[in-house]
């Protein structure tokens, strides 16, 4: 079969490129705030792969990146491993949790499977402060070294790269498409022999690793300190809104949904009105309010629209 | 002279014209730290104005306060105070970009005032990479008086816990020699270096035999009846809370609800102050005769009405934070922070330096540091000369007692304990 370029590889790669300069003409501050973008980047690329191409919704994978996160806190802080090194690490653990979490999801499904994976993000954190000698409890746990701004930024967008890369293989091939299958219609799944316990857990699996990464590299931005009340319900939530506004089932609008959750407090603490502590959340609300009313289906779903009025003309 | 000779007399004097200049211009042209201008000295902290903390936000708010009242009366040598204020929601993945961002974005002269032991721990390595001062702590953990030899940039404020609980231990050891002591605490380091300041201040010996039982609880619990069920069955009489404020009243109630009366209580200083009192008594508790320490003018009490403090503290929020309540004890708290940050800014140099800073901080002497906003007897101390490395400005505490149910007060009594540690 001859090899096609994939369509949007061109887009990808002046982004890439985008990326790659891009931390020699900010500041260090600048680069941390880019960073944080990419974490959210890997978090809602993960969620997106669960929910946008199975349609098994979760709003607990603040608690994938907890235990990343926490891997990452652990790793460095008893055994000095290298912080790179604790990144696959994270990526394994989470991505079993994810799988261990998949199984029972499978008897759930809609606002059951919510509430479940809600749970999740509650009680998971809450774990550090039960054992809380191991896992450093309400002061929390360091890792042996931190990073400079710039060596986040490269590892925040090289893990966002890499994994970019990884998701859109998956998704590409047989396993995308089963994904579509049973996100579709589970019982036409099933009937053309798709196995639902295999794609669906494994999709959990895939997603929460990406998660995991998400947080580890969320740790390590702060200063490589893991605390519970970092990965509080509302980090669940954003990654979540993160991806609707992305819009599911489709990669293309991913870097906006990250760079809306990742700028926009960023952004709104500084505009003069809405500037104080308050005013930021009516305002994020309101917008997340707005783009639900006018782009259903996210950015990607915008590009798709607009990608077809094109292809009418 | 020839040609040559007038050349190179040409040039030598041009070199020494150069030299002159420049070597004036080197003297002249004073680097100073970031933070300061001619005008201004810009410092600023991060603190939970909104999320499950939030209630301490009247802290950074009566210390802006206290700043613009100095601003208004001549401001620091002829600077006025510039105090940046962010939210970091007790979240320490918000603290760090904050913190790095004032440091790195608004260049402020130090980290002043900033709020909780977690988000505090995860900015203060890089804090002192950097060498900004992070002074002056709204915690009362006792890393931040321990550890100046490994961050030299770090200073707390308040008395810290384990001396607290040293207090207490000395004055049951006085005071109830026959005392069955009963404790409950977080199991976590806040509680357990309560539990191990009240074993030192006890004495190790009498602490083996006198507590009784030491009950713990996860910080997650909602419920405490076990673990008060426990105390009361082992016939303790005397019951010590070492809890945040949540749980504190949930002890509190349960104890009551379930039947125990210890003959008397003991409610850690950061759980004491009068609304959550008041809210435990509302919920059942039986409060009255309970004990916990204090070292800040309090505008509840009565017999402290005419102290000058209150006066002052009073005037100040009336015209710069009206809508902050007097009769909140943590008004004070920040009136008494902010003043003991504007008594070193004004001892860190005729140009305030941050090294200058850090050793006004360190050497706070009580005879002319003196904070109107503490309570009589209470005094600011820190000395970093002859060999000594007291770090722990505030160190004595006054004993207080609640009286009046829930709608009483706390009143002082007894002597001022000094220098716990």
């Amino acid at each position: 079969m001859r090899w096609r370029i994939p369509a949007g590889l061109p887009v990808a790669l002046v982004v890439a490129a985008v990326l790659a300069v891009l931390p020699f003409e900010l500041s260090g501050y600048h680069q941390v705030l880019a960073a944080h973008v990419g974490i959210y980047f890997i978090a809602i690329l993960g969620l997106n792969i669960l929910t946008g191409y199975t349609g098994q919704i979760s709003i607990g994978h603040g608690a994938f990146m907890a235990i990343g996160g926490y891997t990452t806190a652990v790793m460095s802080h008893y055994h000095h491993t290298n912080l790179v090194l604790t990144l696959p690490l994270a990526f394994a653990l989470a991505f079993a949790c994810g799988v261990l979490v998949g199984i029972p999801a499978l008897r759930f499904s809609g606002v059951y499977l919510a509430l479940a994976t809600f749970a999740l993000a509650v009680s998971v954190p809450q774990l550090a402060l039960k054992f809380s000698k191991f896992l450093g409890g309400s002061n929390g746990l360091e890792t042996s070294k931190t990073v400079s701004h710039a060596w986040l930024y490269a590892a925040c967008w090289s893990c966002a790269a890499i994994l970019f890369v990884v998701a859109w293989l998956l998704l590409r091939g047989r396993t995308g498409r089963a994904f579509r299958a049973v996100r579709d219609s589970e019982l036409a799944a099933v009937s053309t022999g798709i196995s639902l316990p295999i794609y669906k857990t494994l999709a959990f699996g895939v997603s929460a690793a990406f998660a995991g990464v998400a947080g580890s590299l969320f740790v390590i931005e702060t200063n490589g300190f893991a605390q519970p009340n970092e990965f509080g319900v509302i980090l669940s939530l954003q990654i979540l809104i993160g991806a609707a506004v992305a819009g599911l089932g489709s990669l293309r609008g991913v870097l906006v949904g990250a760079l809306f959750i990742g700028l926009l407090p960023e952004i709104s603490s500084s505009a003069p009105l809405i500037g104080s502590a308050h005013g930021q959340d009516v305002v994020f609300g309101l917008i997340v309010i707005a783009i639900m009313i006018l782009l259903p289906n996210g950015v990607a779903g915008l590009l798709a629209r607009l990608a077809r009025l094109r292809a009418r003309a | 002279m020839g040609m040559k000779g007038r050349r190179i007399l040409v040039v030598l004097a041009t070199a020494a014209l150069v030299a002159v200049v420049s070597a004036t211009a080197a003297f002249g042209a004073h680097r100073t730290d970031p933070g300061i201008t001619s005008t201004q000295i810009t410092i600023g902290g991060t603190f939970p104005l909104t999320g499950p903390a939030a209630l301490y936000s009247t802290i950074p708010l009566a210390e802006k306060a206290y700043f613009d009242y100095v601003n208004d009366h001549g401001g620091v040598n002829g600077r006025k105070i510039k105090f940046e204020i962010l939210d970091d929601a007790y979240d320490p993945s918000k603290t760090v970009p904050l913190t790095q961002q004032l440091v790195e974005q608004d260049k402020v002269f130090a980290d002043y005032g900033s709020l909780g032991t977690a988000p505090s721990l995860a900015v203060w390595k890089y804090l002192n990479q950097q060498k900004v001062p992070q002074v002056l702590l709204a915690t009362g953990d006792s890393y931040w008086g321990f550890s100046y030899k490994t961050y030299p940039w770090t200073t707390g404020f308040q008395p810290d816990y384990p001396g607290e609980a040293k207090i207490y231990g000395k004055y049951i050891l006085k005071n109830l020699p026959n005392a069955k002591i009963g404790v409950i605490y977080q199991n976590d380091s806040y509680g357990k270096n309560y539990l191990a300041g009240l074993r030192v201040g006890l004495g190790l010996a009498k602490a083996k035999t006198m507590i009784v039982s030491a009950q713990s609880y996860d910080v997650t619990q909602t419920s405490l009846t076990q673990q008060i069920l426990a105390l009361k069955a082992s016939g303790a009489d005397t019951f010590v809370v070492f809890a945040t404020p949540s749980p504190t009243i949930t002890a509190l109630a349960t104890a009551a609800a379930v039947g125990w009366a210890p003959t008397q209580t003991f409610v850690n200083n950061v759980s004491a102050v009068s609304v959550f009192m008041q809210l435990a008594a509302s919920h059942g508790a039986k409060i009255d005769g309970a004990i916990s320490t204090g070292y800040l003018v309090d505008a509840t009490v009565p017999s402290e009405a005419n102290l000058p403090g209150i006066a002052l503290g009073k005037q100040i929020l009336a015209q710069y934070a009206p809508g902050l309540d007097v009769k909140n004890q943590l008004t004070f708290y920040g009136l008494a922070d902010a003043w003991t940050m504007v008594y070193a800014l004004k001892n860190a140099g005729k140009t305030p330096t941050r090294v200058g800073l850090m050793n006004a901080l360190h050497n706070l002497d009580p005879k002319k540091a003196k904070n109107p906003f503490l309570y009589p007897g209470v005094s600011l101390q820190t000395s970093f000369k002859n060999g000594s490395h007291d770090n722990f400005p505030l160190e004595a505490e006054t004993l207080v007692k609640w009286s009046g149910g829930g709608a009483g007060g706390w009143t002082p009594f007894g002597t001022v304990y000094q220098g716990a540690r």
